[in-house]
Formats: C-alpha cells, sequence, structure tokens
C-alpha cells in the first residue's frame, strides 16, 4: 500500500512529522475559522448597538473578575421556549464591543443577555449584596464585597479605555481624559449594575427581528 | 435466589453455572416478566401522582401518552437486555467460554434483579428520589456483573475483569444513546409540550 | 508488581526529572480535585465562601479546571513524555538542565498563576483564563518542551518513530499554535488585556482553542500515554500498528472542525455550526478505532491483571474513554444539543471523560511508573483495589447525577403546557437542583479519597516505607478477584 510507504517516511524524519502534523491540524483551522474571522456580518454593530460607557465596561470586567459568565449565559437561542422566557434571540451585531465574548457555556442561572431594564437597580443591588434576600431558594454566591469598593480603585479606566480604542472601539480622546471623572465616587457595585441594566437593550424598533 | 443474591451472590451463580438452561425457557419464563415491571410500575406511578421532574408541580401526561411511553420504555429495556446478553455470548467466545444463549440471559437477569427491586421506586415517580434510589441499585447491579461473571461462564477472574469491563462499556453507551433517543424524541414532539 | 527486572540502562536515561514531574502532578492532583469538590459544596450552601473573595464559586471552580487540566493532566503528560521519548528513542533526553527549567517554570507559572485567579485576575475566557503575562511565559516553555521532545527524537537510535510520539507531537504542536492564537490580547495594563477578536468571532476562535484543547491534551495527549504504557504492561506489542496510524491522522484533521459544536443556536453562521456537526460525527471513527486497538492489546494479556492493578485502571478508563467519545458526538447533533446545552448534562459529559478516562489512565501509568523510577515495590497494592472500587463508584455516581440534572434542567426550561406559556419559572428549576449537586459533591468526594490514598500509596512507596509483600488472592475470595 502506498499511503503506508508514504508513512513510512513521515514516520522516519522529524522535520516531516513535525511539518505533517502542523499541515494536517491547520486545515480544518484555515477552512473553516479564518473565514468567520473577515466575515463583515459578524463584526458589523446593529442599529442601537453602542459601545459600553466607563462605568458599563468597568463593570463588565468586574463581572468578569467575579466569573458570573460561568453560571450566566448570555446568548438567547432562536427556540420558542427562550425567546418566551428570555426575549428576543441574541444577534452577532449586538456583540461587537464584547472583548472577549461571554456567551457562556452553562446556565447554572437565568441567561442575562436580556436582562438590562428588567429588574429596577435597587433590586440589582439588594440581589448582589444578598441574593436570598430577593430570591429565597437562590444558590448564587453574595457579594457584598462589591458595594465597600471603589469602582476605579486602581485609577486604571483611561488605560482600559485607551486599549480598547486602539482595537477599534468608538471612544475619543474626551472620553478617556474624562473616563476617571465619570467613575468618581462610584463603587464597583454601581459599575456592575450600571453593566446589567445595559445588556441586551440595543434591540429596538429599529432593528429587523 | 433473590435472597441468596443479597447474602450469598456466590452461591446463586454456582447454582446458576450447573443449571444449563434454554434460551426460550429463560426467555419467556424470566426475562419478559422481569422487564416488564418497571414500566408498569412507572405506568401505575405516573397516572397516579404525576411525574415530578424536580420543579414542584407534578406533571400528568394524557393516559395514551403515558401507554406509549410505558411501552417505548418496555421495548427499551428489552434490547438493552436482550443485546447485552447477545453481546456477552459474543465476548465470552474471545474469553473462552463458549456457552448458550441461554445462559447469558440468566446471568444477565440475575445482574439486572437488583435494578428491578430497586424500580419499585418508579410507584412514586419523582425523578430524585428515583435517582437515590436506583443509583445504589445500579452500583450493586456492577458488582454483581464483575463478582458473577467469571463463576457463571467459569472463565479466571482475570478474563472475567477484562469482560465486565467491556460489558460496562457497551452498557454506559448503551445508556447515553438511550439518553440522547429519548431527548431526541421528545424534542419533536412525542411527550409534553416543549418550545424548540 | 514486578520492579525487580530494574532497567540496567537507568544510569543512563535521566529519570530524575520525571519523578519530579509525577510527584508534583499527584499534588496538583490532590489539590485541584479538592478544589473541585469545595466549589461543588458551594453549589448546595452557597454561603460557603464566608464573604471572602477568593473563596467565592466565580474564582475557585476557575482554579478547579486550570489546577486539574495544567497542573495534574500537563504535569503527567509532561513527565510520561519524556518517560518514554527516552525509552522509543534509546537515547537520554535531549537538554535534560532544559528540562528541569520547563519543569520548574511550568510549576511557578501554575502557582503564581492559581494565586492571581484567586485574585480575580482574568483574561475571562473559559480554559485560556490566565492573563498575557502567563500567556507569554506558557507558549515559551510550550516550545522548550518541544524543542526538547523533537530533539530527543531526532538523535533516536531506531529509525521509526514510536506511535506515542506522534500523539505527544500532536499536544505539542497543536496546543502551542491554538494557545497562541487564542489568547492574542492587547494589554491595557499588567494584569488586564483585551482580546483582538470580539463577540461572535471571539466565540468562534475561542471554541476553536476550547475544543481542541479537549482534542489534543486531555484526548491526544492522553494517547500517547496509553500508546506507550498499555503496551509496556501488557508485555505485548500494540494490536495493530496499521489501525494507529490511520486513527492518528483521521483524528487529527477532523478534531480541529468540530469546535463550533459547542456554540450551536448562537449568532455564529449555520454554515459552521453544520460543518461542526458532520466532522464531530465523523471523529467518531478514529477516537473508537484507538479504544479498539488498545482492548485487543489488552485483551491477549489477560493473566497480567493478576498481580498489576495498573493494568485494570487502564482497561477501566478505555471503557469510559468509549462512553465519552460517543456522547461528544451524540450531544454535538442539534436535537439532542437543544436540549443538553447550558445544562450540566454537559458537565457530566466533561467528568465522564475527565475523570473515567484521563485520570484513570494516569493514576494506572503511576502505578507502573512510580515503583520502576524508584525502584521498590508498591507499597501496598490493596490500597490500590481500593483506589480502583473508589474511582470506578465516584465516576459512576457523579455521571449519574449530572445526567439527572441535565435532563432535567433541558426539559423543564423548555415546557409549555396547553396554552403555549412557559411551564415552570427558572427559579422553580434551579431551586430543585440541590439534591443532585449533593449526590455530586458525595462522588466526588468518594473519588477524591481514592485519589488521597494513592498519594500515601505511592509517596510511601517513594520514601522506601517497608514493601509490604503481594499477598497471592485467594480462589473465589470476596474481593480478591478483582
Amino acid at each position: 500500500m502506498s499511503g503506508i510507504g508514504l508513512h513510512k517516511k513521515l514516520e522516519e524524519n522529524t522535520g516531516l512529522l513535525i511539518f505533517g502534523i502542523l499541515f494536517v491540524s491547520s486545515i480544518g483551522g484555515l477552512a473553516q475559522v479564518m473565514p468567520s474571522l473577515f466575515q463583515e456580518s459578524l463584526r458589523t454593530a446593529t442599529e442601537n448597538t453602542t459601545v459600553y460607557s466607563p462605568l458599563e465596561q468597568m463593570g463588565r470586567d468586574i463581572y468578569m473578575r467575579e466569573g458570573c459568565s460561568l453560571c450566566h449565559s448570555q446568548q438567547i437561542r432562536p427556540l420558542l421556549a427562550e425567546v418566551e422566557r428570555y426575549g428576543p434571540y441574541s444577534r452577532a451585531g449586538e456583540f461587537v464591543y464584547d472583548r472577549p465574548f461571554l456567551w457562556g457555556s452553562k446556565r447554572t442561572g437565568p441567561d442575562l443577555h436580556r436582562v438590562g431594564g428588567k429588574y429596577s437597580d435597587e433590586w440589582h443591588r439588594l440581589h448582589l449584596i444578598n441574593p436570598r434576600d430577593v430570591v429565597p431558594k437562590s444558590i448564587m454566591p453574595a457579594y457584598p464585597w462589591l458595594a465597600e469598593r471603589e469602582a476605579n480603585a486602581n485609577g486604571d479606566i483611561g488605560r482600559r479605555l485607551a486599549a480598547l480604542q486602539k482595537l477599534g472601539h468608538p471612544y475619543d480622546a474626551e472620553d478617556i481624559a474624562t473616563a476617571d471623572a465619570a467613575l468618581e465616587g462610584k463603587t464597583e457595585l454601581d459599575a456592575v449594575v450600571a453593566y446589567l441594566q445595559k445588556l441586551g437593550t440595543a434591540y429596538g424598533p429599529g432593528d429587523k427581528p | 435466589m433473590l435472597l441468596w443474591l443479597f447474602f450469598k451472590p456466590a452461591k446463586a451463580f454456582d447454582v446458576l453455572s450447573n443449571a444449563r438452561p434454554t434460551a426460550n425457557a429463560v426467555f419467556f419464563g424470566l426475562v419478559v416478566w422481569l422487564v416488564a415491571i418497571p414500566p408498569v410500575l412507572a405506568y401505575i406511578g405516573g397516572s397516579n401522582f404525576g411525574w415530578r421532574l424536580g420543579a414542584d408541580e407534578p406533571l400528568f401526561l394524557a393516559q395514551d401518552v403515558l401507554v406509549k411511553i410505558s411501552i417505548g420504555y418496555f421495548m427499551a429495556l428489552l434490547f438493552g437486555f436482550v443485546s447485552s446478553a447477545v453481546i456477552a455470548k459474543w465476548m465470552a467466545a474471545t474469553y473462552g467460554a463458549r456457552l448458550s444463549l441461554g445462559i447469558h440471559y440468566a446471568l444477565m437477569t440475575i445482574v439486572g434483579a437488583p435494578l428491578v427491586v430497586g424500580s419499585i421506586i418508579h410507584l412514586y415517580p419523582h425523578v430524585f428520589i428515583n435517582i437515590m434510589v436506583l443509583v445504589p441499585a445500579l452500583i450493586w447491579s456492577m458488582y454483581l456483573l464483575y463478582k458473577g461473571l467469571p463463576i457463571v461462564l467459569r472463565i479466571s477472574p482475570e478474563r472475567g475483569m477484562l469482560m465486565a469491563s467491556s460489558l460496562i462499556a457497551y452498557l454506559l453507551v448503551a445508556a447515553v444513546s438511550l439518553l440522547g433517543v429519548t431527548v431526541a424524541l421528545w424534542g419533536r414532539g412525542f411527550g409534553p409540550a416543549v418550545g424548540i | 508488581m514486578s520492579a525487580k527486572n530494574e532497567n540496567p540502562k537507568s544510569e543512563f536515561y535521566h529519570d530524575r526529572v520525571v519523578t519530579a514531574l509525577v510527584m508534583l502532578a499527584i499534588v496538583w492532583a490532590v489539590l485541584g480535585m479538592a478544589a473541585g469538590v469545595y466549589v461543588a459544596a458551594e453549589l448546595v450552601w452557597p454561603t460557603l465562601d464566608f464573604g471572602e473573595p477568593w473563596l467565592s464559586f466565580g474564582r475557585l471552580r476557575t482554579v478547579h479546571t486550570n489546577v486539574v487540566i495544567f497542573g495534574f493532566g500537563v504535569s503527567a503528560l509532561m513527565g510520561t513524555a519524556f518517560y518514554s521519548v527516552q525509552r522509543t528513542c534509546h537515547v537520554p533526553l535531549f537538554l535534560p538542565r532544559l528540562a528541569w527549567f520547563v519543569c520548574i517554570a511550568w510549576q511557578i507559572i501554575l502557582l503564581l498563576g492559581g494565586l492571581s485567579l484567586l485574585a480575580g485576575i482574568t483574561s475571562g475566557k473559559e480554559y485560556a483564563e490566565l492573563e498575557w503575562p502567563f500567556d507569554i511565559a506558557i507558549a515559551l516553555v510550550w516550545v522548550c518542551f518541544g524543542i526538547i521532545f523533537f530533539g530527543t527524537i531526532a538523535q533516536r537510535k531506531i529509525k521509526p518513530i514510536y506511535v506515542s510520539n506522534w500523539f505527544y507531537g500532536g499536544l505539542i504542536i497543536v496546543i502551542t499554535m491554538i494557545h497562541v492564537v487564542n489568547s492574542l490580547a492587547m494589554p491595557a495594563t499588567l494584569f488586564k488585556s483585551y482580546s483582538l477578536f470580539a463577540g461572535a468571532q471571539d466565540a468562534i476562535l475561542q471554541w476553536w482553542y476550547g475544543h481542541n484543547a479537549v482534542g489534543f491534551l486531555l484526548t491526544g495527549g492522553f494517547l500517547g500515554m496509553m500508546y506507550y504504557f498499555l503496551p509496556k504492561q501488557a508485555e505485548r506489542p500494540i494490536w495493530s500498528y496499521r489501525l494507529s496510524i490511520i486513527a492518528f491522522w483521521a483524528f487529527t484533521y477532523s478534531y480541529i472542525w468540530a469546535g463550533p459544536h459547542h456554540l450551536h443556536y448562537s449568532a455564529i453562521p449555520e454554515w459552521v455550526q453544520s460543518l461542526a456537526v458532520v466532522m464531530s460525527l465523523i471523529l467518531l471513527a478514529p477516537s473508537w478505532a484507538t479504544m479498539i486497538n488498545g482492548i485487543m492489546t489488552v485483551s491477549g494479556a489477560w493473566q497480567k491483571l493478576r498481580t498489576d492493578p495498573a493494568l485494570k485502571f487502564i482497561v477501566l478508563s478505555l471503557a469510559f474513554y468509549g462512553l465519552a467519545t460517543f456522547e461528544g458526538p451524540m450531544m454535538a447533533i442539534k436535537s439532542v444539543n437543544v436540549v443538553s446545552h447550558f445544562t450540566d448534562w454537559t458537565i457530566g459529559h466533561v467528568h465522564s471523560g475527565a475523570l473515567g478516562w484521563n485520570a484513570l489512565i494516569t493514576f494506572g501509568t503511576f502505578y507502573f511508573l512510580v515503583p520502576r523510577l524508584v525502584g521498590r515495590e508498591l507499597y501496598s497494592v490493596r490500597l490500590a483495589n481500593i483506589h480502583f472500587w473508589l474511582a470506578l463508584a465516584g465516576t459512576m455516581l457523579y455521571v449519574l447525577a449530572m445526567w439527572g440534572a441535565g435532563v432535567s434542567q433541558g426539559l423543564l426550561w423548555l415546557s409549555l403546557d396547553e396554552f403555549g406559556e412557559l411551564r415552570y419559572s427558572f427559579r422553580d428549576i434551579m431551586a430543585s437542583m440541590p439534591p443532585y449537586y449533593l449526590l455530586r459533591l458525595v462522588a466526588g468526594l468518594i473519588f477524591l479519597s481514592g485519589a488521597i490514598l494513592m498519594t500515601f500509596n505511592l509517596f510511601k512507596t517513594i520514601s522506601g516505607a517497608r514493601t509490604i509483600q503481594v499477598r497471592p488472592p485467594a480462589v473465589r475470595g470476596a474481593g480478591a478477584s478483582v
């Protein structure tokens, strides 16, 4: 069999073996992943999708820090029950300012993609400080420390926005210069609540469903 | 026989390995009836108490749906049972034991007995409580398989260990297939309504 | 265990670094599994974090996955790769000092990385959480690992490169590739960076990484372990050499495509999802071909099971490997995935692989390897047999609890009543989960206690405690036969 003959060359030459593995394992990535990275529709914002404000972006970073996305997805599938439960299904254009994406892989708690505007700020505060005060049987951890910490304790919000600006987020010099002031006097709790209230609100009458 | 299983399993297996039952006798005399027990219990439980899938409110299914599910359950158990006996016979040849299908049916009957006894909990079809009862029963069954297989097939314990592990691999795959098929059928409208 | 025929070439090979990696892997195993048990308990009693941020579920769960995969798994893979590559090539390690550097640098990355995760420093990408300074260090260590490994192969005295080395090679090459691409990010501060890719594109890239980390590390890497240690323990050649060639290349080619099955029904292109389904199903063939190759190899060596507890672990690990590699493609089918996605079924699937396959084959390998590395008999075969039963019971209980929880969640979330309204609120469904989580906690405790027993057994072996003679098994006595 010539296939075996060919393989004899591969398995007797270190360089060829390395090249063979690299080549064979790259095909899938090049044919399937690469085209998606250049697909315009996946990185074009929907009409109402806007960049996160400094407070919201800080809230998003804290959401990530506490591992919220391990138990809460942000991806509503186009299924009848799911749309009924959470709202209009998620579209790619709503996530273009999400670095990284936080779709999650597990729903120990409910999906949060359209949680924005569903509850009051006050409900979120009570819920984050102790979930069982508002949902008696909740198994979510409590996050009391969020209320005690300053949102911009390290003073690095400007640098965070600058990094995002370099990646193409439409912040201008003034946004970055005034970022510290925007977070002045805000706690981490304020930031997380601001982020949660922003989530999924891009869906509007201007968007095709 | 049943009492031996719980107190002196080795004895039960010894008795079995000396008896040489025919496939038809075991199948129609024992297997079909034993395998029918869990679906019947599930039917009685389901129609009287409703299914509790975890949430508080029990789910009452229409009679015809319930009958369909029970028949499906019966067929699945029967298939699992017969297929594992046939596969055991096929594997046994590899391990140097050439025995009739009857003895493999009988072996599987003994191994499955704890599960049949445990299925009495189907009378109260609460998923979690059922799991609590059936998991220990399953572990007991697996213990019986490892222990009984070499005695009944008269092969060395080491070969028995290999064969029992191979059988467990088959049973795990069969179980997860059943789970997948059930879920896919449920999603396509067999059973209670789902919004997909 | 027959450690008597100690290899006369043991001076010739560099085995001290192997011993160090194996011991460290054992320590990480216990730590990582203990973290897993703790987070499992937090899902039953959510106040177990005592208001401490670093004990909180969101941080500790990440520590659990990182420590078991990169601490236990990778340390074990590095150790066994260094051990087997020397013996299959008949040469000592290329650049042994670099091997020590790899060993020590990897442990420092894990230690500091683990602490950074507890402090909440994370890039937010699953299974790639460590921030950019760690990512650079990981890439560096991984390249050094490759230099040692392929350098050793290049100097080999035997012409063909043995099959276990292809899998270890695949592990090194593909993990380097996907790690570097997926970690591309714009640093904002020393401990904060933003992914170069956003939204749906980031998702596709992340699961290309995540799925192939499972593919080439947890599956391929450990198949390398199997291809060396299984024939070694069985003292027989691999059943079909040709099958192993076909399976290796088919596996390497098709695994890469399957990642997007983690993103079914999401906002990524339809064709990407469909292609992932097809490739996931194709993947079953090379996965099972390898399992059959392993089982057939050991089938001819059943006599060895009498004296060798290590082989038992490997036999059982192949059974769970068969389950996990069947379950995966099945869950990639859209009509199953629609129910299983986002539920605990996924967690059960991961653990049928992680506990049943990865941990068991590693335990088996360690029971074989440690006595040979230190030139003593295993301290206690009896303890190893008890460990076997604890591992089996723990894995089964874990998988069943998660099947129950996952199928309940999936179906209850989707259930509609006769008016087409949702039948259950999310809160009610969530509130019904703790009993399953309690069962899972018990399963984890059983599995962890087995791992602790192994740690005791192997460290006693290493520290040269009095050797317990292997007792001949009583004929048909309770438990002695298996």
